[in-house]
């Protein structure tokens, strides 16, 4: 084990990179017509874009440089902080409503989400709890049960806003570190059927989650309502073909796409950049997700393989959720696509995220 | 407690390596998939939520008569429209608007204002005038345009109506040949469509679509207006003259089945058919109403028997003693006492209802029936018009011998009007029974060329021209000599049959003095170029005799019409005879004493002229017994 930190891994700065300048490209060019309807600017939206990249780009630069375990000590205290935060959120005239979920706290334009800071606070808590107590996370009481209880309790607090995309990320990211770390597969199993049985209780609970699983099924059955995203988020996608209309040339951004910088901004790309546009963006999330399973596995102690498998997992499951929604491929879920769409909270604390990730493929060992 | 090894932390990431690269093949799989399989519906149906369409009018095909005479043309009437969006003033234009197209301001506001791309100002601002329209443009007001549209125009008012229909607002096709030639008259629509976003704005740079409309065809008649119009001024007259309940009048070529004249009252204007009752817009009497036909039926009986040859009009006698026995049942004659002794030919002459009993015992029951349906009684005659009717006819287990004998003179069976014209023509015009239509040919509405042809169509061979021949001459006979005079024109040999039907009440008995009076004529009898039926419902204050009232009027239609059809007029007809001795004089009857309820049943043949008040007739001019023409009128005076 070197002491030394040695340069990060700069395969992973260019994919990050990569992805953020064709984000910010989108932004402009999927938001200017809704931005010159709203605002009288085209560029409303992508100035303010470009402005939460490079605070977003500077964080990252700043946790590059700052050494992982620094987070391994003030773990529990972050966690707290962001757990304050989520549950101020649900209260009413502090917490804002944003389409339909109390996600938002704060004043006007400075307002953040955030459930988007627990999850990276509940990954750096996890990578620390799950290092240390190891030793138990065989056993189901000692182990696997307290861990439950710690990913459980954001997860109920995030339902209750209500944003079952953001807390379906916290479950997926915080069960594959659970996973790796080495808790038993029979455990999974059990809570696979918990949480089965937990997901269809919660159906059954809000009657528009059916609304938006059947509205998946055949979105044409009510065209104008519980299907209206999914088909006009197709009529973006379909029409798109192999090398797309052209950049700028969208049609379903003249207002048929309801603001169509954020969660579906990926039916705007695939639209105007076709198959070939959509494919490299997959293909850049998974060079991604492959050199941070990569820093994971390399990683010089336990802490540092945990806390990059979160990060990476945090981001590649968002991209799989928000990709497969725009594609019809599963149930429409609020979610943004990382790197891409448009959102202060969002950019910046992924790219802080990949500011921590890049740390510790400083200090991979061979 | 066994610790987890590194070896199996680095497994489990390798595990979820492998998974989410499964994960990312399956999405871009999703992805190639809605861009490469689902592309071209996906593609169809985005194209069409992205297009808007500003559909353009075709102009409705003209009805023309078979000289080319406009029926139905179309007439300017435009519409307004209000592009909301673009309205700079609403109140002001609100006014304006409310002012030029007499609706309430509140209204035109709410028109003006509507959350709408094109709002179409229903019904006030449809089909207004000229002057309305041009006193909107000179207002120059932002977002209001007037649009052309069209409104059908009726030269000739009430003309030919039930045949010609009308149409609703949107110019579709809602009654007679307007909706029953819908499709072809209204032509396709065209549209301009051009790409939108999803407020309605139109997209710069795309090209738009531009599809013409296509007009409707004209629709040529067979019907010819100068037959037409005589057949309407005749029934006017009628109308006028006997307050009928209802009138009909049908003038088809019986070489074709070719429907040259139709008509019937009560009518209707077609731009105003809301004012009747739907009873009279809807019903197209002359195919539509069934009745039992009463001594016009008479003709299918004879060329039934002559046909089978089983009489000789001169040679063969009966005897008409005023009534004839079937099976127990005993049938009279309209004429009371009789006709005596007479050849055949004047069993037809005097249309005798025991002889033609007769005739339809000598064909037999089959016979007898199998003809009737031959000549197309019991099904539709398949006429291109709405709502034509069946008929009844006996069912055959119900048919005795009381169904046959009534049958052979018109009685118990239901037909209608169109029926009746058809299976007549056929037996005058040498046997050949023709399916009657209304359509001539389809015209390009630009050129005025034929696109299309209609062609007569012969159903059947019912019978020979032989047969056909003896029929034409004993009609012609009934009009030179027997109770048709009335139709009896100088140089045409008009032939043909009075007819006076009973009807039916409400109670299911037969109505006392409440006929259908009736007339079905051809002329000339030797080549015949045209069949006339006329027939009125319960004419008011005469006689109720298809003699009497029906043959003068087809008579008048044949006078002027075959003139108008360039029909030559003949020499060798019979000799009208003017001296017909028995059935022009009626003995007045004893009626002092009766009441004035029971005077209805005396009073077949003459007219009543009521004085004073009672219950009890007192007095009678002129006296019981003397002799009168038929039609003349007995003075009565009532008192208690």
């Amino acid at each position: 084990m070197t002491e030394k930190a040695r340069h990060p891994d700069w395969i992973m700065v260019g994919t990050i990179l990569m992805i953020l300048i064709l984000g910010v490209v989108m932004v402009y060019s999927s938001s200017s017509i809704w931005s010159e309807y709203k605002f009288d600017d085209p560029l409303y939206y992508a100035k303010r874009q470009i402005l939460f990249a490079v605070f977003g780009l500077i964080g990252m630069y700043v946790f590059t440089n700052v050494s992982y375990h620094v987070w391994q000590k003030h773990a529990k205290w972050i966690v707290i902080v962001c757990a304050i935060f989520l549950v101020l959120v649900l209260v009413p005239g502090v917490g804002m409503v944003r389409g339909g979920a109390r996600s938002w706290i704060g004043v006007g334009v400075f307002s953040i989400q955030p459930s988007e800071f627990m999850k990276l606070g509940l990954i750096l808590f996890l990578a620390r709890y799950l290092s240390l107590y190891q030793k138990n996370i065989q056993s189901f009481q000692k182990g696997f049960l307290p861990v439950l209880t710690i990913v459980f309790v954001p997860f109920i607090i995030i339902m209750l806003q209500p944003d079952l995309g953001t807390g379906v990320v916290l479950v997926g990211t915080s069960m594959t570190m659970v996973l790796v770390a080495g808790a038993r597969l029979l455990h999974f199993s059990w809570i696979g059927l918990a949480g089965l049985l937990g997901f269809a209780a919660l159906i059954i609970s809000a009657p528009y989650r059916i609304k938006r699983i059947t509205a998946f099924l055949n979105p044409w059955e009510d065209p104008l309502g519980s299907g209206f995203q999914i088909i006009q988020s197709l009529y973006a996608i379909g029409p798109g073909g192999l090398l797309g209309m052209g950049l700028g040339e969208s049609m379903q951004k003249f207002f048929y796409l309801p603001e169509p910088q954020t969660d579906f901004i990926f039916a705007v790309l695939a639209e105007e950049l076709g198959f070939i546009g959509g494919a490299c963006v997959l293909i850049l999330f998974f060079l991604l997700c492959w050199r941070g399973i990569r820093t994971a596995i390399h990683a010089p102690d336990l802490y540092g393989t945990l806390l990059a498998l979160g990060i990476v997992g945090m981001i590649t499951i968002q991209v799989m959720i928000n990709v497969s929604v725009v594609t019809g491929l599963i149930p429409v879920t609020g979610i943004t696509l990382p790197l891409i769409s448009y959102g202060g909270s969002s950019l910046t604390l992924t790219l802080a995220s990949l500011g921590i990730l890049l740390n510790i493929s400083r200090h991979t060992v061979r | 407690m066994k610790r987890v090894s590194l070896v199996t932390v680095r497994k489990r990431l390798v595990a979820v390596f492998l998974i989410s690269m499964l994960l990312f093949a399956v999405i871009i799989t999703r992805l190639g998939y809605v861009q490469f399989v689902l592309a071209d519906e996906l593609i169809s149906k985005a194209e069409s939520s992205w297009s808007r369409d500003i559909t353009f009018e075709p102009e409705r095909g003209s009805i023309l008569d078979v000289t080319g005479d406009v029926l139905v043309g179309n007439q300017s009437a435009p519409t307004v429209m209000v592009v909301p969006r673009q309205v700079s003033n609403p109140e002001q234009t609100a006014k304006a608007l409310a002012d030029i197209l007499n609706m309430s301001e509140d209204k035109a506001l709410e028109h003006v204002t509507k959350q709408i791309s094109i709002e179409r100002i229903h019904p006030e601002g449809r089909k207004i005038t000229e002057a309305q329209a041009q006193s909107i443009q000179s207002l120059g007001m932002d977002g209001v345009y007037v649009a052309k549209d069209s409104k059908r125009h009726y030269p000739n008012g009430e003309y030919l109506s039930h045949v010609l229909g009308f149409t609703g607002i949107d110019n579709q096709g809602l009654m007679g040949l307007e909706a029953f030639y819908d499709e072809r008259l209204s032509g396709k629509q065209g549209e301009l469509s051009f790409f939108a976003d999803a407020k309605g704005k139109r997209m710069p740079d795309i090209a738009d679509v531009y599809q013409p409309p296509e007009d409707g065809d004209d629709l040529r008649l067979t019907i010819d207006h100068r037959v037409q119009t005589i057949i309407e001024r005749e029934l006017d007259i009628a109308a006028e003259k006997y307050n009928p309940d209802s009138a009909i009048a049908i003038a088809v070529e019986p070489d074709t089945g070719r429907v040259v004249g139709m008509s019937s009252r009560p009518d209707f204007h077609p731009a105003q058919y809301q004012e009747v009752a739907a009873d009279v817009y809807n019903r197209n009497l002359p195919v539509w109403s069934t009745y039992e036909p009463g001594s016009t039926f008479k003709i299918i009986t004879l060329a039934s028997a002559l046909e089978e040859d089983l009489v000789d009009l001169n040679d063969d006698h009966f005897h008409d003693s005023g009534s004839i026995k079937v099976d127990g049942a005993k049938l009279h004659c309209w004429k009371g006492g009789g006709h005596g002794s007479q050849s055949y030919l004047e069993v037809v002459q005097n249309s005798c209802n025991p002889g033609f009993v007769q005739l339809g015992q000598r064909l037999g029951k089959e016979k007898l029936f199998s003809y009737i349906d031959d000549f197309g009684f019991g099904s539709k005659t398949g006429i291109d018009l709405e709502g034509e009717g069946t008929g009844i006819m006996f069912k055959p287990e119900q048919i005795g011998p009381v169904e046959q004998a009534t049958t052979s003179f018109g009685q118990g069976v239901s037909v209608t009007p169109i029926q009746q014209v058809m299976a007549v023509a056929a037996a005058i015009n040498g046997g050949y029974l023709y399916q009657p239509y209304i359509l001539d040919a389809w015209l390009d509405p630009v050129t005025g060329d034929v696109i299309e042809e209609n062609k007569p169509e012969l159903k059947d061979r019912v019978i020979s021209e032989e047969t056909s021949k003896e029929v034409r001459h004993a009609l012609e006979s009934v009009v030179a000599q027997g109770t048709g005079k009335g139709a009896y024109v100088e140089g045409y040999r008009v032939g043909g049959k009075t007819g006076t039907a009973q009807k039916v009440g409400p109670d299911g008995q037969y109505m006392d003095n409440n006929y259908i009076v009736s007339f079905m004529g051809f002329a000339p009898a030797d080549d015949p170029e045209l069949v006339v039926y006329v027939a009125i419902d319960n004419p008011k204050g005469t006689v109720q005799f298809g003699g009497v009232v029906a043959s003068p009027i087809v008579g008048a239609i044949m006078e002027d019409s075959l003139p108008a059809l360039g029909v030559k007029p003949r020499k060798d007809g019979l000799e009208k005879e003017y001296a017909w001795p028995e059935e022009p004089l009626v003995e007045v009857p004893d009626l002092v004493g009766l009441s004035k309820k029971e005077l209805q049943t005396y009073m077949v043949d003459l007219k009543v002229e009521v004085n004073g008040e009672g219950t009890e007739i007192i007095e009678q001019t002129p006296k019981a017994g003397v002799k009168v023409e038929t039609g003349a009128t007995v003075r009565i005076h009532l008192g208690n």
